[in-house]
């Protein structure tokens, strides 16, 4: 705990616990960090929301219990976008977390404290949450091991929820067989989320170390180019050649509906959002105005104007207003059709492929502030969202650095794999790590 | 009729609409920031107009599972003192709010 407290001058945790006794296990020798949106009996679960500032859950999240019985160490809980909506966490009620590799840039979002606590091996690992690439894009920033489960894999009861056909727990490691131990616990079906998939869990350990045959790997054209910073595109080149090296077939695919998928996400996530946040209504628990208030209405306006920040209300407005009377079909119903298409998009590409090789975002991480205008910020995730869109499995590992911007930054290789070939994902990018040296390096403050 | 065309641009009185829909108090000052960023993101949303979607069916959800339901017996659930325990104001066994019906004072 103390040198936990020492090392985090990232603003990473929002509490850090006191250690207790962990049962026997496997993974008694696992020191974990959770999201701050994740129901934990101890401490406070807040959601970097002034919102639930002091909330305290009396329930655990399933994938809590889950740990704890596996003899996880749990070590606190980490600083996120308000209610997991942002790319850079810098949307905290709690302040700002800054990148490990340069304070100066953002350590991605929305699970930035996660990535940051794993980043600077303050501890193990940590659970995040990705709704559009809220673990892969930080990750992908901070230079660790990301990844986001097939929807469904794992339970999300107690996740809080954001926009509940899109949200998926999932893990930050510094190798991939450590996402396989942790992913070994946390996934399979759970009875408290009428989503988890209802099938045998996958073993993820097993066969993590053999590499897959015949392997067949797709890049589409729309994942390279212009959009990349010139050391993104270099670093997935060398990536594309590490994988030939080991055996595998590379094939061009398309994915044109690449481009379309953020505003997409951005019809479909602030609707379920704009719903899922009525409940914080300042009546049963959560932020509740102190102005006197002549009626029920008030009282709900006022306690929600208060307790949530700018970017939680913009996507609020965004949501009712394409869920309102006359633009449902022109907008939301528009977009659930075009998730449709996404959808089979994926579906024709993974029958040529095992798996789709891309960079995880277009830049590293920028500076705090650069990203003022909400459109600039969305569009970090734009290989990111349309995973969540379609609900298959991706991962963001490390595959190079990028001193384009004077520091040593992070660069993430994003694969995506079909839904429930979670565990192959896992071995064909342990296929990379074993070949590579990218995950072992560390930020100059924990070296 | 559900069909009216998106507008780009949003007025003051339609970002009031919205925000009295969601229940969002709001000034007059994050009306008019508000009526920008949501009209640059409506602006940038109608690529989704480019998009052929004659004849594909809505999608809502990526699984296939249909109403998934357990066996109808009673299960732990949370005490009164749990549910009330993270309530702003409570009055014996009841949440305390504002009146709902009728004059307020």
């Amino acid at each position: 705990m103390n040198s936990i407290q020492t090392t985090d001058t990232f603003n990473a945790f929002h509490e850090v616990w006191e250690d207790v006794d962990s049962s026997d296990g496997s993974l008694k020798d696992f020191t974990i960090a959770i999201k701050d949106n994740i129901a934990t009996k101890r401490g406070t679960t807040t959601c970097g929301s002034k919102m639930l500032e002091g909330y305290r859950s009396p329930f655990n999240a399933t994938v809590i219990d889950r740990l704890e019985n596996a003899g996880a160490t749990l070590v606190g809980k980490t600083n996120c976008d308000e209610f997991a909506m942002g790319s850079s966490t810098e949307h905290c009620a709690w302040g700002p977390v800054l990148n490990p590799w340069d304070t100066s840039r953002v350590p991605g979002g929305s699970s930035g404290g996660s990535a940051v606590a794993v980043a600077t091996r303050m501890c193990q690992a940590a659970l995040g949450s990705d709704t559009g690439g809220s673990i892969r894009q930080p990750a992908a920033f901070c230079g660790v091991v990301g990844f986001k489960p097939t929807y469904g894999t794992v339970s999300r009861y107690g996740l809080v929820a954001f926009a509940s056909s899109l949200d998926q727990i999932g893990t930050f490691t510094n190798s991939v067989e450590d996402t396989a131990c942790i992913m070994q616990i946390i996934a399979g079906y759970d009875e408290l989320d009428s989503t988890s998939n209802p099938e045998p869990t996958q073993n993820f350990i097993d066969d993590i170390h053999t590499p897959v045959d015949t392997l067949r790997i797709g890049v589409p054209s729309q994942y390279r180019g212009g959009n990349n910073e010139a050391p993104i595109n270099d670093a997935i080149t060398h990536a594309i050649d590490t994988y030939k090296e080991l055996g595998a077939t590379i094939i061009d695919i398309e994915l044109p509906l690449t481009d379309v998928g953020i505003s997409t996400y951005y019809v479909l996530a602030p609707a379920e959002a704009s719903s899922n946040l009525a409940r914080y209504d300042g009546i049963r628990y959560g932020h509740r105005t102190t102005e006197s208030c002549k009626d029920l209405f008030e009282l709900y306006a006022k306690s929600r104007a208060e307790g949530f920040g700018v970017e939680v209300k913009r996507r609020i407005m965004l949501g009712t207003y394409v869920l309102s009377s006359g633009y449902y079909d022109a907008y939301y119903k528009n977009a659930l059709k075009i998730r449709r298409l996404i959808f089979e998009e994926y579906q024709e590409a993974f029958s040529q492929c095992d798996v789709i090789l891309g960079p995880t975002t277009p830049t590293v991480a920028f500076k705090l502030g650069e990203k003022e205008d909400p459109i600039s910020m969305y569009l970090n995730d734009v290989y990111t969202a349309n995973t969540n869109i379609a609900g298959i499995c991706g991962i963001s590992i490390p595959c190079g650095f990028s001193k384009e911007h004077g520091s040593s930054l992070p660069i993430g290789m994003h694969l995506q794999a079909a839904w429930h070939d979670d565990a192959k994902l896992l071995r064909i990018a342990q296929m990379f790590e074993s070949a590579t040296e990218f995950h072992k390096a560390k930020p100059e403050c924990c070296s | 009729m559900n069909q009216r065309q998106p507008e780009l641009t949003l007025s003051d009185d339609a970002v009031r609409h919205v925000a009295n829909l969601a229940r969002l108090a709001i000034t007059d000052e994050e009306v008019i920031k508000a009526r920008e960023d949501l009209t640059a993101i409506f602006a940038h949303i109608d690529c989704l107009n480019t998009v052929d979607t004659n004849q594909v069916e809505p999608l809502d959800h990526p699984t296939e599972l249909i109403n998934h339901v357990r066996d109808d017996t009673v299960g732990k659930s949370l005490s009164q003192e749990q549910v009330f325990s993270n309530a702003p104001a409570v009055k014996d066994v009841y949440f305390d709010v504002p009146k709902v019906l009728g004059d307020s004072e």
